[in-house]
């Protein structure tokens, strides 16, 4: 008998710690990861650790913790290697959820490992945070999870065409040329669209194939149409390929405006002064003038560190001597939403900061931050670089911008004969 | 305006067909004279594109003398690849030596990414432009053509002038009646295996003269399809063959392209492709040897 009250009470007293652990908040929030830190997308990964740990250190260190009722709770960052292989993201996410015990999972680079975990972490009701899958397509699956803090295809050129609107508002003839890929085709439907509202007549579409190795065809044709502007591109090697056989055939345009590769130094590096003027959608760049002051100005609140405190601290984790991009800084910048998230919710619970984030608008160090019912980002605006004598230049947008655009380019006779685009 | 798109897009095709076909020509020589289906057949244009690269960028050195340089590093790569691979692998069956050529390939690519990484590269080499009206041709892809055209001939006049040529097709013809008349035939095959690999790598200039742009480990791969085709195209076994194959596939890529643009709704790069191997298909069908080959 004295041994079964015995019994009793040693059950019922663990039950009653039981209880109160799980009443008390816990001491940190972690943050899951399958990193790309090999594989064809390891650089871009090694970027997004590297901003991820910069912000993670800023919360924990200048900002003091997240705030949760009247608790500041640390923040932990859990990652793994996926490989850039989508079976290693759908398994890794499955141990994050389930042995980390991780409080959100922020996506692996590109849209599709990112596509390929969302089911995974949907169907484990847990936050999933997407920085590097800009396709439209993960936010028309219905998922109720994901949250956007890369800008979405879509809205890839909707700054060029609005800078170009602005600054020579009779330049209406566009010529739209790119590669028949998922990622090419939603960053033109978003500009086909976008360019309608503006008002501009698109005089030519067309598409080439993935992996072409000569573009003469199309740009001759091309050429007939005499088009003011020119958008087109797909991946870095069809960019490139683009640039140079305009510049054969002399097709001189006011402005030229290429993704996935106009914006990267080994563009440069390529065509050198066949790339003056040529410019390209970036998410983030070096060197934009987001500040306190700005957020101030535009009414929105301010989060996380400056530029320059966010370098400092990029180079510290990545111990290299490298410049952050922007998959570093959307990264970093996704650690600052969540964090804000899990403050508003006043919990980790994943659906009710879910429901925080799709109230939640402020800007960073990135650029503003607001996503719609999607999930999708819709608050960010992409930045326009420019090639100027050998340095990029951010030209839009105005919030952001390092100088003015040279508008119209230099012709590619010009080019050949040495001559800069530098705005008048 | 029509005519004047489909006369500018043919003589660019004339001109890229010239290119194409002399990336082609090694890869029939080789099969021709030993019977070896060369798949690692674009990653040597990929070391002639990146010698190119290297010459032209860090040493000055004008693409057009990257020529001979590109083929003499060939042959020589040939000769290294025949002796401690090729040699062993001729009598055996088909498949060893198609995996030793993409192993080859595999290997090369792989090495150049240990020096070079991974990077889509270029070089601008401004040589002036001439303007036909019609349409617009850089100085650098004419040199390229008039390239082209010269090895074509010179490789023709050193297969019927010289005894080693002679010697090669007797090979080619016979290699058993060919080694009683006091043919070395191994000689004929590593020269054979040696010469195709330089004329694949001297190719590589050729299209680098072309297009300056996107050069990387990878590159060799669509060049590789393409030749298949063009070598089909013009005979498989026949370097001329194949030049003129590559004529003919540069025109069809080109002008094709015209005459598919007037059709709504479609992506006339799409159709180009589909044409080409149509193409193809119809000649395996109807002459299995290629065009210009008789039997």
């Amino acid at each position: 008998m004295k041994r079964s009250l015995v019994g009793i009470f040693v059950v019922f007293a663990f039950l009653l710690a039981g209880v109160s652990f799980a009443g008390a908040a816990p001491d940190k929030i972690v943050i899951g990861h399958p990193a790309c830190l090999s594989g064809k997308y390891a650089k871009a990964g090694e970027q997004a650790v590297g901003g991820i740990k910069a912000c993670v250190e800023w919360v924990n260190t200048t900002y003091g913790g997240v705030q949760v009722g009247d608790k500041k709770i640390p923040l932990k960052y859990k990652y793994y290697d996926c490989e850039s292989k989508k079976e290693v993201v759908t398994s890794l996410i499955g141990r994050l959820v389930s042995v980390d015990k991780v409080n959100v999972i922020f996506a692996p680079y590109s849209s599709g490992l990112t596509l390929r975990g969302a089911p995974v972490a949907e169907s484990r009701r847990i936050l999933y945070m997407d920085h590097g899958g800009a396709s439209n397509a993960i936010f028309r699956q219905g998922f109720r999870y994901i949250v956007q803090t890369i800008g979405p295809a879509t809205r890839y050129h909707e700054g060029t065409l609005d800078m170009i609107h602005k600054i020579a508002p009779n330049d209406k003839r566009l010529a739209l040329a790119y590669e028949d890929s998922e990622f090419a085709k939603m960053v033109m439907e978003g500009a086909r669209d976008h360019a309608k509202k503006l008002g501009f007549e698109i005089v030519f579409e067309r598409t080439y194939p993935k992996g072409v190795t000569d573009l003469t065809p199309l740009l001759s044709a091309l050429k007939v149409s005499k088009p003011d502007l020119v958008l087109g591109g797909g991946h870095f090697e069809d960019g490139q390929l683009f640039n140079r056989q305009m510049a054969d055939l002399n097709i001189d345009v006011n402005a030229l405006s290429l993704i996935a590769a106009a914006t990267l130094p080994a563009f440069y590096r390529a065509l050198t002064t066949m790339a003056e003027g040529v410019m390209g959608p970036s998410h983030w760049e070096f060197g934009v003038k987001y500040s306190a002051e700005q957020a101030k100005a535009t009414g929105l609140p301010w989060i996380g560190p400056s530029q320059d405190q966010f370098m400092a601290l990029f180079k510290k984790f990545t111990k290299k001597d490298m410049l952050p991009d922007y998959h570093a800084a959307e990264a970093g910048a996704q650690v600052l939403a969540y964090v804000l998230g899990v403050q508003k919710a006043g919990s980790m619970d994943s659906t009710k900061v879910r429901q925080a984030l799709g109230e939640l608008k402020f800007m960073s160090f990135y650029g503003g931050w607001k996503v719609d019912e999607s999930g999708m980002q819709v608050g960010h605006s992409m930045v326009d670089v420019q090639w100027q004598d050998g340095k990029r230049v951010i030209v839009w947008p105005e919030a952001a911008k390092t100088g003015k655009a040279c508008y119209p380019m230099p012709t590619f006779e010009e080019k050949a004969k040495d001559v800069k685009a530098i705005p008048k | 305006m029509f005519f004047e798109q489909l006369g500018g897009n043919l003589i660019q095709g004339i001109v890229l067909g010239a290119v194409y076909g002399m990336a082609t020509m090694g890869l029939s020589l080789i099969f021709g004279v030993l019977k070896v289906v060369n798949v690692g057949h674009g990653a040597f244009i990929m070391v002639g594109a990146f010698l190119t690269l290297f010459l032209f960028s860090s040493l000055g050195i004008n693409p057009i003398i990257a020529i001979p340089v590109a083929f003499i590093v060939g042959m020589g790569l040939g000769l290294i690849f025949y002796y401690t691979t090729i040699r062993k692998l001729i009598k055996a069956p088909e498949l060893a030596t198609l995996l030793a050529t993409f192993s080859i390939g595999v290997l090369l690519e792989e090495l150049v990414k240990l020096i070079f990484g991974s990077e889509f590269r270029g070089y601008n080499w401004v040589v002036g432009k001439i303007d036909l009206g019609i349409t617009v041709l850089p100085m650098s892809k004419l040199y390229a053509c008039i390239g082209s055209v010269l090895i074509a001939v010179l490789l023709y006049l050193w297969f019927k002038k010289t005894r080693a040529g002679s010697a090669i097709r007797s090979v080619v013809e016979d290699s058993e009646g060919a080694r009683v008349c006091g043919i070395n035939v191994g000689w004929a095959y590593a020269l054979s295996f040696s010469l195709g690999i330089g004329l694949t790598v001297a190719s590589g200039v050729l299209l680098t003269m072309f297009i300056p742009v996107g050069i990387n480990p990878y590159m060799g791969g669509a060049y590789t399809l393409k030749a298949f085709v063009i070598a089909v195209l013009g005979g498989l076994a026949s370097p001329y063959g194949a030049f003129f194959g590559g004529l003919v596939f540069g025109l069809i890529e080109n002008g094709s392209y015209t005459l598919f643009a007037y059709i709504p709704g479609v992506e006339p790069f799409a159709l180009t492709r589909f044409l080409s191997f149509v193409i193809l298909l119809v000649i395996l069908l109807i002459r299995p040897t290629g065009i210009l080959r008789a039997k």
